[in-house]
């Protein structure tokens, strides 16, 4: 595929060296990993491998010790398109229609990839699933958001899908924010900070989105990036350290004029339907994802954007820009 | 007190003066966090969340703190400035509650 990693990394033995939501990652050279770069600041120093697979995969789960149980799946129509099944001692294997399976190990030190070799797009999932799923077995808290960073701090946009995360995303970031990640960010809760780090700063942006962005728009979101699907990305540039947590905004469509309010008693359970992730229940992330939360709310960086359904991108941006006093380039 | 007819009888059938001469509270396996709007009760073994108003909230701080249940309700009524047969009454039926989900136990009644 014509989209490479971004080419910050270092080469050990036949592995590069990346970072990305939170984890220092080993990465089989053989594989590149779109929209996942390098930087110096992990949550953890011990790195996660991820390799290529030569029939582990079937090995470790044919010696699985209990009946798989089925923690996450996702349907269109009545079409498996996702699953994620979880098995003592293997770990979690993620399946996908299109890409290829993965094997994350239970602690999330390896992940094992099995490409889909009808798709040279495949290691699509292992930043779009596989390391957020990695990420939150190895402590961090992913966040079905988009994030970009605004002067010092990191703003997170959550909402449903075709909300416009990443359409608001990409409209901040011409307005002269970085790419922190799209779609999935990973927080860390560190001595009473709220910690947001690089993931994937791969911005794809729906087509009838990307028509209406002036050449000099595009030029400003970063090197485009090709897929056999057709769809436009951008490969954008982004801090390569964690970045303090200064807002997560929840987008609403409304029929009113858009704004943005401050929500000191924010909804805890629609906090916690924020979460990228479904399928690590172990007690120790349960209780780390309610302590994340309740930072986040006692803190009081939760914040509605009310969205009129259409409304300009940039409209949005500026009113961000002007409720956390960023300047305009 | 320990009363240990609350650990081996139906929550409904326990009287209400045995309930509040019972001392109640977490087990380990259930944590909470509160919230302005409200606090939300975790059970680490189901995965399964509850929530409770702001009040609700307060009583179950007070249940944690107090040697019975029954210590909790002048403490309470003095917060909120009300009777305490109102606030008894509440915190019998909250308690009552929450044992039923396994979210409190009795002192003796901790399955960790």
């Amino acid at each position: 595929m014509a989209t490479a990693i971004d080419g910050r990394s270092s080469t050990v033995r036949g592995e590069s060296r990346y970072a990305a939501f939170g984890l220092e990652l080993l990465v089989d050279s053989r594989i590149s990993i779109p929209g996942v770069g390098q930087n110096s600041s992990c949550a953890s120093p011990r790195p996660s491998h991820v390799r290529l697979d030569d029939g582990e995969i079937d090995r470790r789960w044919a010696a699985i010790t209990a009946t798989p149980q089925r923690a996450r799946e996702l349907r269109f129509d009545q079409t498996l398109l996702l699953s994620v099944d979880f098995a003592e001692p293997a770990g979690y294997l993620l399946w996908t229609r299109d890409f290829g399976r993965v094997l994350i190990s239970a602690d999330g030190m390896e992940l094992l990839c099995q490409p889909d070799p009808t798709n040279e797009d495949w290691a699509s999932i292992v930043t779009a699933q596989a390391l957020p799923l990695a990420a939150t077995i190895r402590g961090m808290e992913v966040l079905h958001a988009s994030g970009v960073v605004l002067g010092d701090k990191a703003v997170l946009i959550a909402g449903p899908p075709g909300a416009g995360k990443s359409s608001l995303a990409a409209a901040l970031i011409r307005h002269g924010g970085q790419l922190l990640s799209d779609d999935a960010v990973a927080l860390r809760l560190s001595h009473g900070a709220l910690l947001a780090y690089p993931g994937s700063t791969l911005l794809q942006l729906r087509a009838a989105e990307d028509e209406r962005l002036a050449q000099s728009d595009r030029a400003a979101l970063g090197r485009p990036a090709h897929f056999a699907d057709g769809k436009q990305r951008y490969l954008s540039t982004g801090p390569h350290e964690p970045v303090e947590l200064g807002a997560l905004l929840l987008l609403e469509r409304s029929a009113q004029e858009p704004a943005i309010e401050g929500l000191p008693a924010v909804d805890p359970f629609e906090l916690l339907a924020t979460t990228f992730n479904l399928s690590v229940r172990t007690p120790a992330r349960l209780e780390r994802q309610l302590d994340v939360m309740s930072a986040i709310a006692s803190a009081g960086l939760v914040y509605r954007l009310r969205v009129q359904p259409g409304i300009d991108a940039t409209t949005l941006a500026s009113i961000i820009q002007a409720q956390f006093a960023v300047p305009t380039p | 007190m320990t009363d240990k007819r609350a650990d081996t009888q139906p929550v409904t059938q326990i009287s209400d003066q045995d309930l509040l001469e019972t001392r109640a509270r977490l087990p380990q396996h259930v944590v909470h966090r509160s919230f302005v709007a409200e606090t939300v009760v975790l059970n680490l073994r189901t995965g399964k969340y509850h929530g409770l108003n702001p009040t609700a909230g307060k009583m179950l701080e007070a249940l944690e703190a107090a040697p019975t249940v029954g210590d909790a309700v002048p403490v309470l009524a003095s917060e909120y400035g009300i009777d305490d047969a109102q606030v008894r009454n509440d915190l019998l039926m909250l308690t009552r509650g929450l044992l039923e989900r396994g979210l409190i136990v009795t002192a003796d009644g901790d399955s960790d």
